[in-house]
């Protein structure tokens, strides 16, 4: 198929790796209850969780704007479960952007994939900027809602709008670290099997 | 006649019941309305026959709230006392959503969504890939549960306690199987001409009837209350 439109086939795809990457990340996302610094640590352990789905998701992209609507979804499933329209732009943006970085490489370079994918993690932050924004009445909030003191506060010394630019970067870096992992994943075992060519 | 919601009702109702669970709840008065708009998807899934779950949540929900606020204070410490105090904070924050998303997807035929998004105006691209998702996380948990089945039996759960190797074991056949049924849908899909030129057409007539109406209107004005209360009383 040499068409540049998306078709049915292509959505079928993202909205099968969305599903799947929205189990890992759900699974790995409900440790932060244990306690708030794990919530600063999703930073590192979501990308690193999506990054097989991912790799193997960015093997099957050839157009563009399938990580967009990817992260179009992403934003939808953030808003239903609860997450706040807030950070929504932004899951987009960093979609949009990712798109855009991976289509430079024509979705075959290794290299802009990484890139990409390390772009596409900072989501992540997105889902921290509510925090930031209403500091003051997410913390009442938190308090209010039966949260524990103790919580609240670990909560605001791991993520305020000093640390953010360090979660962000972090979030980068461990997408790139990530992608590495699960791109070798993907060549041990799909590409062995002739799933991905 | 059996009559059912309209997806749209139930699509607005997912929408109204995201942006309560967003603001968290403060007072009595807002725990009220909080616990009013969980009781409606309970209510919707005993009507539809579904007591189990139904009651499932219900107790999950009161338990909570019973955890909350005659046992646990905002004051308490210790770590079991933090771990529950977290745990029902979860649940009592985000259940509403839960319960309504879960109620929504079990209930909503995909044939209902695409036909409700399509008189909605909602793009394909978004209509199908969303259809997908909600189609496809049943689909997950029975291959996952086939996934760990294999695995017990040759006895390798654990992967000798690897982290990384139990992860891997786990969702590497799980990509596997979800690559084979993706490509199996996309091929029922395309038959059924899913992404043609042409406009679809839908078996099922939508029509918005007098409750649906009347649910929207009671949900816009419970949110409407709760805002209001929140922020300017």
């Amino acid at each position: 198929m040499e068409t540049k439109k998306l078709t049915a086939k292509d959505f079928i795809t993202i909205g099968i790796f969305t599903a799947i990457w929205f189990v890992v990340e759900f699974a790995f996302g409900m440790l932060g209850y244990l306690h708030p610094y794990i919530v600063a640590a999703y930073v590192v352990l979501l990308p690193l969780a999506g990054a097989i789905p991912m790799m193997l998701f960015y093997s099957k992209v050839e157009k563009f704007g399938m990580i967009t609507i990817m992260s179009v979804l992403i934003a939808i499933i953030m808003f239903v479960t609860g997450m706040g329209f807030l950070g929504a732009p932004l899951i987009i943006v960093a979609g949009v952007v990712a798109d855009l970085i991976a289509r430079a490489g024509s979705y075959k370079n290794a290299k802009m994939i990484v890139i990409s994918y390390g772009v596409f993690c900072s989501w992540i932050c997105a889902n921290y900027f509510p925090i930031l924004v209403t500091a003051k009445s997410y913390r009442k909030d938190l308090l209010d809602s039966g949260f524990s003191k103790e919580y609240a506060n670990n909560l605001f010394r791991a993520i305020n709008s000093k640390t953010i630019a360090l979660l962000v970067i972090c979030c980068v870096l461990f997408g790139f670290l990530g992608a590495f992992l699960g791109k070798s994943v993907v060549k041990k075992h799909f590409e062995k099997a002739g799933i991905v060519q | 006649m059996k009559r059912n919601l309209d997806p749209r009702a139930k699509l607005y109702m997912l929408f109204v019941v995201s942006i309560i669970v967003m603001l968290s709840a403060t007072t009595p008065l807002l725990w009220c309305i909080r616990t009013m708009i969980t009781m409606i998807p309970i209510m919707l899934l005993i009507k539809e026959k579904r007591y189990a779950w139904a009651l499932r949540f219900f107790v999950l929900y009161a338990l909570a709230m019973i955890l909350t606020f005659f046992v646990l204070g905002s004051g308490s410490t210790g770590m079991w006392k933090a771990f529950l105090t977290g745990y029902c904070g979860i649940i009592l924050q985000f259940s509403p959503a839960f319960i309504t998303a879960w109620y929504v997807i079990r209930t909503m035929k995909v044939d209902e969504f695409m036909s409700a998004m399509q008189k909605m105006h909602v793009p394909d691209s978004i209509t199908i890939s969303l259809a997908v998702v909600m189609r496809f996380f049943p689909t997950i948990k029975e291959e996952y549960g086939c996934i760990r089945a294999a695995m017990k039996m040759r006895g390798s759960s654990l992967a000798g306690g690897n982290v990384w190797k139990m992860m891997e074991y786990r969702l590497i056949p799980l990509l596997f199987s979800c690559v084979s049924i993706g490509d199996e849908l996309s091929a029922a899909a395309i038959t059924r001409g899913l992404g043609g030129k042409v406009k679809r057409t839908s078996v099922v007539v939508l029509e918005m009837k007098s409750i649906d109406y009347l649910l929207m209107l009671f949900l816009t004005g419970a949110a409407a209350v709760f805002v209001f209360v929140k922020y300017w009383v």
